[in-house]
């Protein structure tokens, strides 16, 4: 029991979560622990945590993608251009932008698999390629979304907003994938060692580009549920997101050398965050001050965690 | 005179006690060889003599003086110098940068002056009889044994006192085995102390005036040459007597698997035939191109001309998972880097193999796999606690068992096996030969590639011989040789 505690990071970090919580529903009784307080973290982290989804499944398989937040606005932009100034139905605009996501995950994943590009060289170059070519798309934004386009981000069910319930469905749907299908749980061996994954008869290249196509088909979605929920699509959007995903994946679990993670990690890394990012909001905590403290945090758990399991294993 | 001695030295590990009370002296001037199944305290010792870990309890007295090793610079210092069983060089730098790691010259304003230090390690090669290495070299472009005394000259560069060798022959050829020997000699003349630990006893016969035993992490020992015979040292080793290889052909008429004029990178013209129930023995020196071979048929690398054919069938492959699912298997040469996933469980390494057969595009049952694990690892008597082990844990023969029982669950035709005994100690490589054979009984074909004689012409129906890149020729299990093999081999 212990052990499983301290070696997967999702029961630890639940455990750290709840505490938290506690202690912050025992200081703030009156503003932390309410419906509208939660339902508004959710709905702040649900992009995020979109995004994060994709970016834990690539970790697993020891890659990363720095281009999400470049794609996040170059998806929402690429519809609201396709919506107003072509006056393409709603439904239409939707599938080009994601096909239009699909079409950046496929470049970033054919040149990192197949020619031998570093992930990190690779998302980083397309990561000012998208943005800029969001900005040429939109210039300073789209403005007066359609009715429709935007109650796809506005709407609720259940007295539950939509994109919490998008949020739920797309981490449901890939645990179930990463840990019950035999093709998903390829990224664990690709990641654990790309060699003799290889020589086990996985096919190592052709699973890493899926892994970038998927990230960025989310980053994709994640674009369109923002433009929808501001009701704009801004060449803004989704800046920076790319590091706060990571961070959050990293909490979550995940290693940047691969082989390591479950996909509700992604989901409490973010939820993690968000909380304490509330947390300060409430207790009035400047914003240069939040930042310093999350990067705190990031540092203490990893560190944590180190010391942790060295002393377990010395224990046995 | 004693030089080094060790004094009821103990270590502890979580789960195992790796070092028990060990006492070994060490004079200057001999050559002590240090023999142990693995996981008996051999490298654990080392380790502590390299200031790699501290022991629980015991003293380390050198030259009269009782001296804790901190750290490696530590033992750097006290004139310890050790060659490790896993190459510790930095490919994308020269040999020479390489030799003199840490310790380049350097002028007065701590600039490394490259002329001095390729002339420098110009002279020592020569004193290796490595004239053929150039220093300015990458070391990414040296052959397995030319990187392995590169390294020896690193340890030498550092003009040790002391110096440790663990397993070097592994990757040296004949000849390059014989000139380190007279290399070790030269040292041992010189007042310096050897201690040379490997698994080829013949070698530890031929080389070492003394014989210290380790097993379990208790020292079971030290004996002069002369005082021991090879079955003793054996016996005390592994604690029962093991018997010799006893062949018993399987051999079938059927051919199994036929390859024809097989061209490609590092090989050509490769004729054979294997047959069902069939042990076919690839011997050669290191660099050969018999893993070249190997890679080629299984589909991990291209070849440029000539035809596979398993079972009167074309195999057309360009990747490993369609010679898989049509019948093939490969256990790799290098096991930790290419054959197993280090940081994963004991089940996920051996489920491997039906990821990516049966239950291609199908759903994941992890009860199904876990009793598939557990089948195999009792099958193939794989001593861990439970599946859930990390397979970074296991020593190197639990590792290699895993290895085969992720082959073991696709039911391949043919199994090539790559070096499949490399370091692992005297009782897992025979449970290994047992495993093989077993699979033969079975009408399974094997081919196996090894350099190591003895293990070749006591288990193969047959040995062919590749010598840069070409078959050599062919012996029976009856005409077979070590002498007539190398002859084919080297020259």
């Amino acid at each position: 029991m212990f052990q499983k505690i301290i070696e997967e990071r999702i029961y630890s970090l639940l455990i750290l979560l709840i505490m938290v919580c506690a202690t912050a529903s025992m200081v703030f009784p009156e503003t932390f622990p309410t419906f509208e307080n939660f339902s508004q973290i959710l709905l702040n982290l649900s992009i995020d945590t979109i995004v994060a989804v994709g970016m834990m499944m690539l970790l697993i398989s020891g890659s990363f993608d720095l281009s999400v937040g470049s794609v996040v606005a170059f998806a929402g932009c690429l519809a609201g251009l396709l919506m107003i100034t072509f006056q393409m139905p709603v439904p239409l605009a939707i599938c080009i932008a994601l096909m239009g996501s699909i079409v950046v995950g496929f470049i970033n994943g054919y040149l990192v698999a197949y020619k031998g590009i570093n992930p990190m060289i690779q998302t980083l170059a397309m990561m000012g390629i998208v943005r800029g070519a969001a900005l040429m798309l939109s210039g300073s934004g789209v403005q007066n979304l359609p009715y429709w386009f935007n109650a796809i981000g506005q709407s609720k069910l259940l007295g539950i907003q939509m994109p919490i319930w998008y949020m739920l469905f797309t981490v449901i749907v890939f645990t179930f994938l990463l840990n019950k299908t035999i093709l998903f749980r390829q990224f664990y061996y690709i990641g654990g060692n790309e060699k003799a994954a290889d020589l086990s008869g996985i096919r190592v290249k052709r699973m890493k580009m899926i892994g970038f196509v998927l990230t960025a088909t989310l980053a994709g979605v994640a674009g369109i549920l923002l433009s929808s929920r501001l009701g704009a699509a801004l060449p803004t959007m989704g800046r920076g997101l790319e590091l706060r995903v990571i961070t959050a994946v990293i909490l979550g679990g995940a290693s940047l050398s691969g082989g390591y993670g479950k996909i509700p990690g992604a989901l409490l890394g973010a939820l993690f965050m968000g909380i304490i990012a509330n947390i300060m909001v409430i207790s009035r905590v400047s914003g240069y001050w939040q930042e310093i403290i999350l990067g705190i945090i990031l540092i203490g758990t990893l560190w944590l965690d180190k010391a942790l399991q060295k002393k377990y294993s010395s224990l046995t | 005179m004693a030089h080094l001695k060790l004094d009821q030295i103990s270590k502890k590990f979580p789960g195992v006690k790796a070092l028990d009370g060990v006492c070994l002296t060490v004079f200057s001037g001999e050559i002590h060889a240090l023999c142990g199944e693995n996981g008996a305290g051999k490298s654990t010792l080392m380790n502590i003599l390299a200031g790699n870990l501290q022991p629980d309890e015991g003293t380390l007295i050198l030259n009269d003086k009782t001296e804790i090793i901190h750290n490696p610079h530590a033992a750097f210092d006290l004139g310890i110098s050790i060659v490790y069983q896993h190459l510790s060089l930095v490919d994308s730098l020269s040999v020479a940068e390489n030799i003199f790691a840490n310790q380049q010259p350097v002028n007065t304003f701590g600039v490394i002056q490259f002329n001095e230090l390729y002339t420098k390690t110009e002279s020592l090669l020569q004193q290796l009889q490595l004239t053929e290495i150039n220093p300015r070299t990458l070391v990414s472009r040296l052959s397995p044994a030319q990187k392995q005394m590169v390294e020896i000259a690193k340890a030498l560069a550092k003009k040790p006192s002391i110096l440790i060798l663990d397993e070097p022959t592994a990757s040296l050829t004949e000849k390059e085995t014989q000139a380190l020997f007279t290399i070790l000699k030269k040292l041992k003349d010189e007042g310096i102390s050897v201690i040379y630990i490997s698994h080829r006893l013949e070698e530890i016969f031929l080389l070492a005036d003394r014989i210290s035993i380790l097993k379990d992490g208790t020292y079971q020992g030290t004996f002069l040459k002369h005082d021991l015979k090879k079955d003793d040292l054996i016996k005390r080793m592994v604690g029962r007597e093991i018997n010799a290889l006893k062949i018993e052909s399987h051999l079938q008429e059927e051919v199994l698997l036929s390859v024809k004029n097989l061209s490609g990178n590092r090989f050509e013209n490769i004729s054979f035939q294997l047959h069902r129930g069939e042990i076919l023995g690839f011997a050669g020196l290191v660099g050969a191109g018999r893993t070249e071979i190997a890679r080629a048929i299984f589909g991990a690398d291209n070849f440029e001309t000539g035809e596979v054919m398993l079972e009167n069938q074309m195999l057309n492959v360009t990747h490993p998972s369609e010679s898989i699912s049509k019948g093939m298997a490969y256990v790799p040469e290098e096991r930790k880097a290419l054959g197993l996933f280090p940081e994963m469980t004991i089940q996920d390494n051996i489920i491997v193999g039906k990821l990516t057969n049966a239950l291609r595009g199908g759903f994941y049952n992890s009860e199904r796999a876990k009793e598939l694990a557990i089948d195999l690892k009792e099958k193939l008597r794989i001593v861990a606690p439970g599946v859930q082990q990390k397979v970074n844990n296991l020593s190197g023969g639990n590792q290699q068992k895993v290895v085969l029982a992720k082959w073991l669950l696709t039911n391949p035709e043919v199994l090539i096996v790559d070096e499949p005994t490399h370091g692992i100690d005297v009782g897992a490589k025979f449970e290994i030969y047992e495993i093989l054979k077993s699979l033969a009984a079975q009408g399974k074909g094997i081919v196996m590639i090894s350099s190591d004689l003895p293990e070749l012409l006591g288990i193969c129906d047959r040995i062919i011989v590749i010598k840069k890149g070409t078959i050599a020729g062919e012996l029976s299990h009856a005409e077979a040789t070590e002498e007539k093999i190398m002859a084919l081999a080297s020259n």
